[in-house]
């Protein structure tokens, strides 16, 4: 591995790329996770869009982007992926435009099309061994809707459509590494030191380089717009969000709780899993989701 | 140059290399397959120095072609039926991104019933995505359309993705002479893509197909899309006198075979057309005033050369390839649509729906409405819309379902079959 | 016909007020069309929803340009244009302003020419958790002014609306609300139901024929770089942080990579609150090691900023 030129809190940017003024709520956690990542990718970039909260990050006249931006339709950013890099690598060979004017493609997508809809995309760009970017703000729900449960959702959680969501989140980190890509990593707003020697690592590398950010949202998650930090460490310190890579077909995770906080602790802050708490406490459920995650830890040994 | 015999998918195939295309985003389905499989074997030569790409679906196929037209180079793509059905959301988008370039539509008959054999409906759905078209007779046709297309495409003055419909089957697979044009001479006819400011890179950064907030703003962008497709009238007129000056061949927008003296004329695209041309033929002979007026381009809808065409004319029978479920004729539907009001315009128009499913339409069905038509003159009212179907259809339909529902009694004879015999 | 508008942030219930007051219409006889207009669901936007009520059947549609009654649920929304809570206001237009300013300030401040009514707003919230409330405690004021409404009717719409919520949610709403009615009584009645547009005598729209222009204008593309600075998000912003400069320990300024909008910059080595886009989330007081920030209501901030217009600035 190359070595990157951050490795310490102070080495992160002062100064953001990303334009303030967009239309994202008060406190996200994916823009958060966004703006971290694109001052490390920089603006030679072009990120595809599919549809979820973020397309509404420019809505004409205004962009916050100093690079560029293409919106293509919720089930085929991949694809538009796919098209730009080709007719970029085309036109670079022909010498029909200089090297120096080449841009890296980056996906940004949220769970909504990522778990569901653009899996079919996705998939397909990974089979292709695309070279690009992904990425996935990932809050747990079809955010610009509404917050109705996607595939995304965990374990109880209330959403517009499911008052104690019956399903489980889906493993998407488990179904991209299936497919052998050059790079996955699991990052979170809320620790950005990991966040950026992840982004550094995945723009040295080549192929397709897939990021899951979980992205905590005051809106959907139903919890004050202050908190979004505190959420998003507790995701972590809990156990819920293991932070890890998958590189050279081996999963390593990069920060691994000593002692994790228990799971209830997490829940606790959120609105939407009030009902685990209130009128009295489901004892049975929140043991339930505390095993689980107990599991997945007691398993990595 | 001598033409050699060529299938309709691969006069289009000679269409893209011909205009030597950057980029083909491919997915196959029946009837246009053997153009993706026809360029990559050329790709593979080094006859056409284009990346080729199967994306796993054709939503993935149109939006990695227009996201790579609006990145600055020449995409060409092909599909078919259910498969440009699947892509109706991203046709509509990628006309809206403003994105350049051409798919070929192989048409066949759309689902369910499931079919392959060829109708109309497909491309009919796609007319009011944004996308011109451009509708082919014969493969020669298909190879000249291709070419034609790219020039209204990238012409700045319309700036829209081009769709170029031939039939499945009786083009897509049958062969028929095609010259193939010199290189040099289409060079001068399509020279390279010139992108302009369609285009992704780093020193001149661009948000393109952003979200727009607000009807005043969104009725501008959209309406625009239009203004430039009305603009395709006139251009293409343009652009087919030099085709004809650089090729020796007639592409202009509305084919005119034997119309101008004729009292009635038939109305239809595609490749049946031609057998509406035999029928002109033999009708002549028989001393009837026929003749036969087709639309090469149907969108933009070229409303004064059609209703030029029709002036005067005494009954239009419009046969339709397809169906608009509870209305009838998409042809029909737009054809009066355009002429209601004019002062010249024909007073009996005659809606056929034939060739549904790939159903053949027999010559004396063409004599026939011929007849109808001139009964309706006579009587001073249109009849009906009529369906295309005989009773000896009917009698084959009714066995097969006999055979459906595994029964063994027989099914009640038709009223038309108790009048014959 | 009464034809109202409602105007708030994300957040604060103005479409529940559209709904308790339309119900509150509707037990009461009328004929009733109610909606919310919003774009994507964004907590502290701009949104508004409007209520129509008359005796016979609503053809109308849409939203209101000539209101009788405008709602501004949260003041600070007078200052945001493309929250368009002045739209086609008149001389009889009565315009309810849920604020801590006088009637006159507001008049004076915005030159308007229509009878401005303030409902008193709630002392300093410190718990943020109030906020939902407005929405119905403007609803109470709106039905008061309306004159047509009893209270009973109001209580009986709050519990309608808010049915599957808590009991003790619903109490607080109809508590809020009652107040608001009984605050407005020296007013009640004041606004009248407006009239029809008529066919004879208006103002003719001024119709054009679009004129084609290019793709290098007519697609909608964007070839400003980061332009979306001159959104002033910052008018979201209903609690303000401040940076005690003399606490900051100039760490690696968490504040900055922290904030989710890019709206703490670090100049000199001293980090900055750009408050045109600080949305006012709080992440940053909650994440500072020594505790530097600290927030303040923005009504507060900005009467501070008003009074403070004449000193000059620190730093």
């Amino acid at each position: 591995m190359s070595e990157g030129r951050i490795k310490r809190m102070k080495e992160l940017p002062s100064t953001h790329l990303l334009g303030t003024g967009t239309a994202m709520c008060s406190g996200c956690g994916g823009l958060e996770a966004v703006h971290q990542i694109y001052d490390v990718l920089g603006e030679k970039t072009v990120f595809v869009n599919a549809a979820g909260c973020m397309t509404l990050l420019s809505v004409y006249p205004f962009t916050p982007f100093r690079g560029s931006w293409l919106y293509t339709a919720m089930a085929s950013a991949p694809a538009g992926a796919q098209g730009v890099r080709d007719a970029l690598d085309i036109l670079i060979e022909q010498e029909r435009l200089p090297a120096s004017e080449n841009l890296d493609v980056v996906v940004l997508t949220g769970d909504g099309s990522a778990y569901g809809m653009g899996m079919s995309a996705t998939s397909g760009a990974l089979d292709r061994n695309l070279d690009f970017l992904y990425i996935c703000y990932d809050n747990e729900g079809y955010g610009n809707t509404g917050q109705q449960s996607s595939s995304a959702t965990p374990h109880a959680a209330a959403t517009s459509t499911s008052h104690n969501y019956a399903g489980y989140k889906k493993d998407l980190f488990a179904i991209w590494a299936a497919h052998d890509p050059s790079y996955v990593a699991t990052v979170i707003g809320s620790e950005p030191l990991d966040l950026a020697r992840k982004i550094e690592k995945a723009k040295e590398l080549r192929g397709p380089r897939m990021i899951l950010a979980l992205s905590p949202c005051p809106t959907g998650w139903d919890y004050d717009p202050k908190d979004s930090v505190e959420v998003g460490k507790l995701a972590v310190k809990t156990g819920i969000w293991p932070l890890k890579e998958y590189v050279d077909g081996e999963v390593v995770h990069t920060r691994i709780p000593r002692e994790r906080l228990p799971v209830r602790d997490y829940l606790r802050l959120q609105g939407r899993f009030a009902h685990l708490f209130q009128p009295q406490e489901n004892t049975a459920l929140i043991d339930a989701i505390q095993a689980r995650v107990d599991r997945y830890w007691d398993n990595l040994v | 140059m001598q033409p050699s015999l060529l299938t309709g998918n691969a006069a289009a195939a000679w269409g893209a290399r011909l205009a030597r295309v950057d980029y083909v985003p491919a997915f196959p389905i029946t009837p246009q397959t053997e153009i993706i499989e026809t360029i990559a074997g050329w790709v593979e030569s080094g006859d056409l120095a284009a990346r080729m790409v199967t994306l796993e679906s054709e939503h993935s196929m149109i939006t990695a072609a227009g996201a790579a037209a609006a990145t600055g180079v020449r995409v060409f793509s092909a599909t078919s039926s259910q498969g440009l059905l699947h892509a109706m959301e991203m046709l509509y988008t990628v006309a809206g991104w403003r994105a350049p370039f051409v798919l070929v539509n192989v048409s066949r008959g759309l689902s369910a019933p499931i079919t392959l054999e060829a109708d109309h409906n497909d491309i009919m759905a796609a007319r009011d995505s944004g996308f011109l078209q451009i509708h082919c007779a014969d493969c020669q046709e298909v190879l000249d359309s291709v070419l034609i297309a790219y020039r209204l495409a990238e012409d700045p003055d319309i700036r829209l993705p081009v769709l170029v419909n031939l039939d499945g089957f009786y083009l897509s697979f049958t062969r028929e002479p095609v010259a193939l044009p010199a290189a040099e001479l289409v060079q001068t006819f399509l020279p390279p893509f010139d992108a302009r400011n369609i285009r992704f890179s780093a020193s001149a950064p661009q948000s393109q197909a952003v979200a727009v907030l607000g009807g005043g703003p969104y009725s501008y962008f959209r309406y625009e899309c239009h203004l430039a497709a009305l603009n395709g009238v006139a251009l293409y007129q343009q652009v087919a006198e030099e085709f004809a000056g650089l090729f020796g061949r007639d592409r202009c927008a509305v084919e005119d075979y034997r119309a101008q003296d004729a009292e009635i004329v038939f109305y239809m695209v595609g490749s049946f057309a031609t057998k509406a041309r035999e029928a002109v033929d033999r009708l002549r002979e028989a001393g009837q005033p026929v003749g036969l007026v087709r639309p090469r381009l149907l969108r933009p809808f070229p409303a004064a050369p059609i209703a030029a065409l029709l002036a005067g004319k005494q009954a239009v029978i419009v046969i339709d390839q397809n169906l608009s479920v509870g209305q009838g004729g998409v042809l029909h539907t737009e054809l009066t649509c355009s002429l209601y009001g004019r002062p010249d315009a024909p007073p009996i128009v005659c809606s056929f729906i034939g060739g549904l499913g790939g159903r053949d339409i027999s010559a004396q069905e063409f004599y026939q409405m011929v007849a109808v038509a001139r009964d309706a003159v006579d009587a001073g009212v249109a009849p009906p819309p009529r369906l295309l179907y005989t009773a000896e259809e009917l009698r084959e339909t009714r066995k097969l379902q006999a055979i459906a529902m595994a029964e063994q009694v027989e099914t009640a004879p038709s009223p038309q079959e108790q009048g014959d015999e | 016909m009464y034809r109202i508008r409602i105007h708030g942030r994300g957040g604060q219930g103005i479409k529940m007020a559209s709904r308790i007051l339309g119900t509150a219409l509707f037990r009461s006889g009328y004929t009733v069309q109610d909606a919310p207009k919003y774009g994507a669901e964004r907590r502290g936007a701009p949104i508004f929803s409007y209520v129509r009520a008359a005796h016979q059947a609503i053809n109308e549609r849409g939203v209101i340009q000539q209101p009788d009654l405008v709602v501004v649920a949260d003041d600070t929304l007078l200052a945001v244009p493309a929250a368009g809570t002045l739209l086609g206001i008149g001389p009889d237009t009565v315009v309810l302003i849920n604020s801590h300013q006088s009637a006159d300030t507001w008049r004076h401040r915005l030159n308007l020419r229509a009878k401005v009514e303030i409902l008193p707003a709630q002392e300093v919230v410190e718990d943020r958790a109030e906020l939902p409330h407005v929405g119905a405690t403007c609803a109470g004021a709106a039905a008061c002014l309306l004159g047509v409404i009893e209270a009973r009717k109001l209580e009986q719409a709050i519990t309608e609306e808010l049915g599957a919520l808590d009991a003790s949610v619903i109490t607080r709403n109809c508590a809020s609300a009652l107040a608001a009615f009984n605050a407005m009584a020296p007013r009640r009645g004041l606004v009248r139901e407006g009239h029809v547009i008529p066919a004879t005598g208006y103002d003719a729209p001024q119709w054009i024929e679009l004129p084609f222009e290019r793709a290098d204008i007519s697609a909608p593309d964007i070839r400003a770089a980061a332009n979306s600075v001159q959104v002033r998000t910052g008018l979201w912003r209903t609690m303000r942080p401040i940076i005690d400069h003399e606490q900051c320990n100039h760490c690696w300024w968490i504040c900055s990579t922290l904030c989710p909008d890019s709206a703490i910059k670090v100049e000199n080595d001293v980090p900055a609150i750009d408050y045109d886009h600080c949305k006012g989330c709080m992440v940053c007081v909650g994440v500072c090691p020594p505790h530097a920030i600290s927030g303040i209501p923005e009504y507060l901030a900005q009467m501070e900023d008003s009074a403070d217009a004449t000193e000059p600035s620190d730093g």
